[in-house]
């Protein structure tokens, strides 16, 4: 029993001194802060090329594997409308395959006003969690070019951001993997 | 006639006399203008207020003891002017080093700037193209570059405290292709390793 509360007394102070050790630099939080910031905006990038009636099916379909990357397993996206009082959660992947194949001739999706509401704080297992809105523009055409549909949705994305490593040439790499979680609408409006 | 004579002699005497006190006291005067301005050279010299180097202090300090001023408030500032001069002769040496070492790393720099000029300019190549098409060919021609399209990528957010913070890694593949897709290169390459085929075979960017 003595040297079980050893033990544990033992984990518990590197637990903390290793804690204590990630502390990170105001220089190094900036940077994990904009790193999570330009996947966003990737995202934003992806979803506008997913979703336009341009892109050639396989680089849609590329773009689709990208944007997937992106995502932690199990997430999901808010999918709102003027014309539903629900808001419809779909899976990422189920999410960019209805993206691109919308029943305009032509849409535009552009993503503004980036920001974090909630700023990226360290959790206990070392995972900085934070939440980004963006403000979602979406116009629909039809055949004629006509603008049929449009609205803007605020959405708040969570944001996750853990140190990993890998070997990469033999040397071991420190990296900050960055993850989005659920992508939930809070306000829909014309 | 013999009046005449001594009034002469006397008179040339007393001449002569005050001529020699006349020089006495310039000399004087003089040494105590020297000692003066050695006690103000030298206390420029101990408290920094002259823009000599250290080659010319050690040449007014010279010429200084060269007048082997016999005042001790003369030999205590000497002391202490040749502990200053060897101060700064060590931070001119440092100086000088550390000015070395600035150009050796700026050729270095630049070295590198021209040795990766080639592959940064196929990278803004791809996020400039005109077109899917357009990019895709710049893409191929890019991999030619490469090893495989596999080969890792590494991208460093940030450098603090001696070390890199990377993103997730990257192939060059999948680079390349995100170049394409934002449109956008704001990154330097920094380092490549190469096969003996002079491929690259790992690449390591920062954002700009």
């Amino acid at each position: 029993m003595k040297r079980i509360a050893f033990l544990i007394v033992i984990l518990s102070a590197f637990g903390i001194s290793s804690a204590v050790a990630q502390e990170l630099s105001p220089e190094r939080k900036q940077a994990i802060d904009s790193l999570a910031l330009e996947k966003i905006r990737d995202l934003s990038k992806y979803i506008s090329i997913i979703g336009s009636k341009e892109t050639p099916w396989s680089e849609a379909n590329r773009v689709i594997d990208r944007a997937d990357e992106l995502f932690m397993q199990g997430s999901e996206i808010g999918v709102s409308s003027l014309v539903r009082p629900e808001i419809s959660y779909y899976t990422v992947r189920k999410y960019f395959e209805r993206l691109m194949r919308l029943n305009y001739n032509k849409v535009e999706i552009s993503w503004y006003n980036i920001e974090y509401v909630s700023d990226l704080q360290r959790q206990p297992d070392g995972t900085y969690v934070g939440v980004i809105t963006i403000f979602q523009k979406f116009k629909g055409y039809d055949a004629e070019g006509r603008l049929v549909y449009q609205d803007t949705t605020k959405k708040d994305i969570t944001v996750y951001v853990k140190r990993k490593e890998t070997q990469i040439g033999g040397r071991l790499i420190g990296f900050w993997d960055v993850l989005l979680g659920d992508i939930r609408v809070k306000e829909t409006s014309k | 006639m013999v009046l005449l004579v001594a009034t002469i002699l006397i008179g040339g005497a007393t001449s002569c006399k005050s001529k020699k006190k006349l020089a006495k006291e310039k000399a004087a005067a003089e040494y105590a203008l020297k000692v003066d301005q050695a006690k103000k050279d030298l206390t420029a010299i101990i408290d920094g207020s002259t823009s000599w180097t250290s080659a010319q202090m050690e040449e007014r300090l010279a010429k200084i003891k060269s007048f082997n001023i016999d005042d001790e408030d003369v030999k205590s500032l000497i002391e202490q002017a040749e502990a200053k001069i060897e101060d700064v002769k060590a931070a001119e040496i440092r100086k000088a080093e550390e000015e070395r070492l600035s150009r050796e790393e700026e050729a270095r720099r630049r070295a590198q700037q021209s040795e990766f000029a080639v592959v940064d300019n196929q990278f803004m190549a791809v996020a400039s193209a005109n077109g899917i098409d357009d990019a895709n060919n710049k893409i191929r021609m890019a991999l030619k570059y490469f090893e495989t399209p596999d080969i890792p990528v590494l991208i460093i957010i940030s450098q603090s405290g001696g070390f890199n913070d990377y993103d997730r890694p990257t192939t060059i593949s999948k680079f390349l292709n995100y170049l394409k897709d934002k449109k956008d290169y704001k990154y330097r390459v920094v380092s490549a390793k190469r096969n003996s085929m002079d491929k690259i075979t790992e690449l390591e960017l920062i954002v700009k």
